[in-house]
């Protein structure tokens, strides 16, 4: 019980302690987004570690043996091993909770008596960029399929693959589609894009706005790296109002326009035009191509909820990943004395938060060392993929349920992404691991030699 | 089978071979051993440290699993958790949470068999109180004294009201008086019915206590029985009378030459034993109150030890007392109807009419120490005192029915012509 509450006063001394020690960029905004991120991850970091070693009681119990008094009582075994993991997990519930609050109430503190840059805009930027829960729809891209096919056919009457003897029409055909798309994502001076946006299920009233987030980069660098352009919001052939913005946006950096939702037309789409020149005739402006990368998608944001539910379904998640290091915990501890199990976890939690970069280079090293290798060798490599393939099967990808990003940018986390981390996370693979813990301490007699 | 017809513990052949990591067999704990302890019998398990004593108790409660063999209680797996709620099991050593106090420890026991919260705070009270710890009952139990901590061990293992208790060096670490004040609590149990198995090295203890016994060596079982017939010396006869002058002495001795043949071994005043003097001591202090932080002198045995395990019955039982603060709707007791016994029943019960009783019976009435169980593996009454008993239990019979007998027998005949009368 010590170790608890070290780990719930050391929680609360980073909760409570980082907004008078975080800089961030210096404005409130900043601030609060480095305070939720840090705080979180700190949280999440010291509950995990607090996860593993409350197994500790169950390896005190067999070594101090009061496991005798508790297996000749009229306990099923799966009941010590399910009331354990209940036990833990509970626990960090109760810390998640406190945690939870201590962070919302911090960011209100936050927000009162950070020092004001522009009071009107900086309570107002927090509250559009970060206390919200937005969706984010992503511009639907036109299909380049049919110009990739023709210049296929082309190319093939023309002969020009004749000398590749292992020629993949495939491959062949996604490379041109390829092509064609970064094409349209590249707009050239007095050029205009169309982005098309669906499934833009906000309200639609003009009082609302909703937000349009891009990052462009350009060919040739003015003195002050900003360049000018205009964007039309709307669709007048849908009865939609139209709403101009012109802007001086710096290249290379997120910029964020607010427009009234009314732009949003009856069947949830809209249209968003961008033009490539300068709508400030008196300004001087260098002709540019202007690139919207895939990397850096032109967004949508509308607003679906609010803070507080975005950081309890955030907390639900936190949950779920802290449910089955606790039951990876109590796994180990059945089988291993403590220090070996305290290890084994603390392997596993790491391994689940880079399971992703793991596998990646797991693919990477088998592509690149096939021809290289001696057959020893490649089958050491092999043995090697197969163990860390099982572990990839059982492990799951923290990273994929890392919602704290999310939440800091005041993008919607999701009911959907929830349930998913419920659904794989505690009801699958929770399951599994107390179902090899059951099995194993079914099977382990709890006493030793003692002649 | 009926529940009392299955014995309690069985073992065949039992085996367990303890292995290293690499499973090489490193210590054969026990060998072959085969057990049976019958419902109701206080038995021993007596062997050298290391004997494998322990390594079957951990093989009877499911801690252990055996390598060979076959070991059941009360007719099933000792893995079976239906039978883990009939048994109460006091360890070797204090196997408790240290940072619990006493009540909360045999509350957090009694949660274990899912007793109910008014239960589980009413048997603590009186469990802390047999065991003398009433007094410490709000202290850590990681601070108590090693004889406390045996006490509240003992406590916990009858908080279920168990059938079958398994004691593990009970006395070990006890002061006399805690030592006696134990036993004492086992040969009230085994009074009152429960099957208790009792390990020890402490021969005093075992052969206060137990019915039959069972030495291991080696893992190995070296000799078992009825502890009575173990220890009697046939070949030596002992006579106590109270002190004679030497003259008398001289006389029996000059007796026993001339119709025996034989001399007097040894002729000496008895001394009383030190456990007996030193409690004599402890209890004169405690009379005079001299102040103690240690365990004190504990209380009687709860009544609700023995009674058949019935939790509802309990609540049931409880209801009723406290109704009967209450004013009674209708009248206690219904009318009394004049139902006499019947002689007839009660002389087949005791198996007057075929002039012959079982033996068990017999047995139990020989035994003259009041604290000892009857056994079951006494001889059988020569037909002279099976004569004798029958004419004694005739005469209780007849002096406990007396008028109320001969009335019922007059009603019953009176009613038996009438019926041959009408028909």
């Amino acid at each position: 019980m010590k170790i608890a509450l070290i780990f719930l006063v050391l929680i609360a001394m980073v909760v409570l302690g980082l907004p008078f020690s975080v800089a961030g960029d210096s404005s409130l905004t900043g601030a609060v987004q480095s305070f939720i991120s840090y705080g979180l991850a700190t949280t999440g970091l010291l509950l995990g570690m607090l996860t593993i070693f409350m197994s500790r009681s169950v390896s005190d119990e067999l070594t101090g043996r009061q496991i005798f008094l508790l297996v000749s009582k009229p306990i099923p075994r799966w009941e010590y091993v399910v009331g354990k993991w209940l036990g833990i997990t509970l626990l960090n519930a109760s810390f998640l909770v406190c945690a939870g609050a201590t962070v919302y109430g911090m960011v209100h503190y936050i927000k009162r008596t950070h020092p004001p840059i522009d009071p009107q805009f900086d309570a107002a930027e927090l509250n559009n960029e970060v206390l919200v829960a937005r969706h984010a729809g992503k511009a639907h891209l036109p299909d380049f399929t049919e110009d990739a096919e023709v210049e296929f056919q082309k190319n093939l009457e023309e002969g020009r693959y004749a000398d590749q003897p292992k020629f993949d029409a495939k491959i062949e055909k996604k490379r041109l589609a390829q092509k064609y798309e970064a094409k349209w994502r590249v707009v050239g001076p007095g050029d205009s894009r169309i982005f098309e946006f669906e499934n833009i299920l906000c309200d639609r009233s003009p009082t609302n706005t909703i937000q349009l987030r891009y990052k462009a980069e350009i060919s040739q660098y003015p003195p002050d790296e900003i360049y000018r352009s205009a964007w039309l919001f709307g669709d007048r052939y849908k009865g939609t109002p139209v709403h101009q913005v012109a802007r001086r946006d710096m290249q290379g950096r997120y910029h964020t326009i607010r427009v009234p939702a009314d732009a949003v037309a009856a069947d949830h789409t809209l249209l968003v035009r961008f033009y490539n020149y300068n709508p400030y005739q008196a300004e001087v402006s260098w002709p540019n191509v202007i690139e919207f990368r895939a990397s850096d998608p032109v967004e949508v944001l509308f607003t679906v909820g609010t803070f507080e539910g975005n950081l309890f379904r955030l907390l639900v998640i936190m949950l779920c990943k802290l449910g089955f290091l606790a039951a990876v915990a109590v796994l180990t501890v059945t089988v291993f004395s403590f220090p070996v199990a305290c290890l084994t976890s603390f392997t596993v939690y790491a391994l689940a938060g880079v399971r992703s970069f793991l596998l990646e280079s797991l693919d990477l090293a088998s592509v690149n060392n096939a021809g290289i290798f001696s057959s020893v060798k490649e089958f050491v490599v092999q043995s090697l993929m197969l163990i860390f393939r099982g572990i990839y099967w059982v492990v799951p990808d923290f990273g994929r349920y890392d919602a704290v990003e999310d939440l800091v940018n005041g993008r919607n986390v999701s009911l959907v992404w929830v349930l998913q981390a419920i659904t794989e996370l505690a009801l699958l693979k929770t399951v599994i691991i107390l179902g090899l813990a059951i099995l194993f301490f079914h099977r382990r007699e709890v006493a030793e030699v003692s002649v | 089978m009926s529940d009392q017809a299955i014995p309690v513990v069985q073992t065949a052949g039992l085996c367990k071979t303890f292995r290293d990591f690499w499973r090489r067999p490193r210590v054969e704990a026990v060998k072959d051993l085969n057990l049976e302890i019958r419902p109701g019998e206080i038995f021993g398990l007596l062997g050298p440290n290391g004997s494998g004593k322990t390594t079957t108790i951990k093989m009877l409660l499911g801690l252990l699993y055996p390598t060979r063999g076959r070991i059941s209680v009360f007719g099933q797996a000792p893995t079976d958790v239906s039978v883990k709620a009939r048994i109460g099991f006091l360890p070797e050593e204090s196997y408790l949470y240290r940072f619990l106090v006493a009540h909360e420890t045999l509350d957090f026991y009694g949660r274990l068999f899912r007793l109910p919260s008014r239960i589980r705070r009413d048997r603590s009270d009186r469990l802390l109180d047999m065991v003398g710890l009433q007094h410490e009952a709000r202290r850590r139990v990681g601070e108590y004294s090693k004889g406390m901590a045996r006490r509240i061990g003992l406590a916990q293992a009858l908080i279920n009201d168990p059938e079958f208790l398994i004691l593990d060096e009970p006395t070990s670490g006890l002061d006399p008086i805690g030592a006696r004040q134990i036993k004492d609590v086992i040969r009230s149990l085994g009074r009152k019915g429960k099957t208790i198995l009792l390990s020890s090295h402490i021969l005093a203890d075992v052969e206060d206590v137990c019915d039959r016994v069972t030495i291991l060596y080696g893992g190995q079982q070296r000799a078992a029985g009825d502890i009575a017939e173990l220890l009697q010396q046939r070949d030596v006869t002992q006579i106590t009378t109270p002190s004679l002058t030497e003259e008398t002495i001289e006389q029996v001795r000059d007796l026993i030459r001339r119709l025996e043949k034989k001399d007097i071994v040894g002729v000496s005043h008895p001394r009383v034993k030190l456990e007996d003097f030193f409690l004599r001591i402890v209890e004169e202090a405690q009379a005079a109150n001299v102040r103690t932080h240690g365990a004190r002198k504990g209380g009687e045995i709860p009544d609700f030890l023995g009674k058949p395990t019935d939790v509802a019955g309990e609540v049931v039982a409880t209801l009723v007392e406290a109704a009967r603060k209450f004013e009674p709707i209708a009248p206690n007791e219904p009318p009394r109807r004049d139902k006499a016994p019947s002689r007839e029943v009660i002389e087949s019960l005791l198996g007057l009419q075929q002039s012959a009783t079982r033996p068990e019976a017999a047995a139990g009435s020989t035994v003259d120490e009041q604290s000892r169980r009857p056994s079951r593996a006494q001889v059988q009454p020569q037909p002279e005192q099976r004569r004798e008993r029958a004419a004694a239990d005739r005469n209780v019979i007849d002096a406990l029915l007396g008028e109320s007998d001969k009335k019922a027998n007059g009603k019953m005949n009176a009613e038996a012509d009438e019926k041959s009368g009408s028909s």
